[in-house]
């Protein structure tokens, strides 16, 4: 018990390190801290919740495996994010779901007005809502902290094509989370 | 036009992760996936040594390893004997240990070594 105790009041990094030379129980900790992250940026891409916890696992098991490659240059969690946030995408690549994410978002879908947002929302509904391809976009650069380049490299999309999914994604999102007489919490994720 | 205060708000927002109310059972599954591979991978490691042990002392017991290594260092061994018996006439060092029983020794000593490393992982294992 003592050993989990002063396991939890490692750094990330020592415990990365300490990983790295084979200490399962260090990584263990590393599990129970970022778990929860992992599994809400996987739904949020927009797995569904049994998928996304598959993924979760093999997100781990992963990053166990290549855990001396993290440098301690980033945050672990960034690091394990954008672990989960590749191989989701390779996975939904696979299953020949990714066209979905190239099209553009509807350009017959009525713009949003502020008055629209009759009460702030919270990320997840927001989210939810988004076109896939904006969706994704958005999460992946702001979720798994990639940049445009990292994201259309990994979507396999044109530059230019992301760019314009994560900027019509936040425009969205922000008429839709933002309204200024309410006070509501955001970033609850729905899970079911 | 998007502002740099919503994005970083969006930022803080993707950073705040929901416990769910099955945390603890995922990081057991997760824990538990852990020691199956490395069981496993223990397992194979340790079964891919013995059988490169077995492989290796059938190898010294099939090719005769120990002829072949008489033949070579002939020359050198005739030297020894002649020596020795100068030393000790009457008396072939080589001639006491004959090379079959050489050959069984070195097999056996393979064979206690891997019995060895296997019963060291099974205690292990437990």
């Amino acid at each position: 018990m003592s050993g989990l105790q002063s396991l939890a009041s490692h750094h990330d990094v020592d415990l990365a390190n300490l990983a790295a030379a084979g200490d399962r129980r260090a990584f263990g900790e590393l599990v129970r801290r970022h778990a929860a992250g992992v599994r809400s940026l996987l739904r949020r891409m927009g797995a569904a919740p049994s998928e996304a916890d598959d993924v979760a696992q093999d997100t781990f098991l992963t990053a166990f495996e290549s855990v001396s490659e993290f440098r301690g240059e980033g945050a672990f969690a960034g690091w394990v994010k954008k672990i989960a946030a590749r191989l989701y995408i390779r996975r939904i690549r696979r299953e020949k779901r990714l066209a979905l994410l190239a099209a553009e978002s509807a350009a017959d879908e009525a713009p949003i007005k502020l008055t629209d947002a009759v009460t702030r929302m919270a990320l997840d509904e927001a989210l939810i809502q988004l076109p896939p391809g904006e969706r994704m976009a958005v999460t992946l650069c702001y979720g798994a902290g990639m940049s445009h380049s990292e994201a259309a490299d990994v979507l396999n999309l044109p530059l230019g094509t992301v760019k314009s999914h994560v900027k019509r994604g936040l425009e969205k999102l922000k008429v839709r989370m933002t309204t200024p007489e309410t006070n509501a919490p955001s970033g609850r994720l729905a899970h079911g | 036009m998007v502002d740099l205060e919503f994005e970083r708000r969006l930022e803080r927002d993707f950073a705040l992760a929901a416990s769910f109310p099955d945390d603890v059972a995922f990081c057991r599954s997760i824990d538990a996936r852990l020691n199956q591979d490395w069981v496993l991978r223990r397992w194979l490691i340790g079964a891919a040594g013995v059988t490169g042990g077995v492989i290796g002392a059938s190898q010294l017991l099939m090719n005769n390893f120990v002829h072949r290594v008489e033949a070579l260092s002939q020359g050198s061994s005739k030297v020894l004997e002649a020596g020795f018996s100068q030393l000790r006439p009457g008396v072939t060092l080589l001639g006491l240990v004959s090379s079959d029983v050489l050959v069984a020794w070195v097999a056996a000593g393979l064979a206690v070594v891997a019995i060895g490393f296997v019963l060291t992982r099974v205690i292990e294992e437990i």
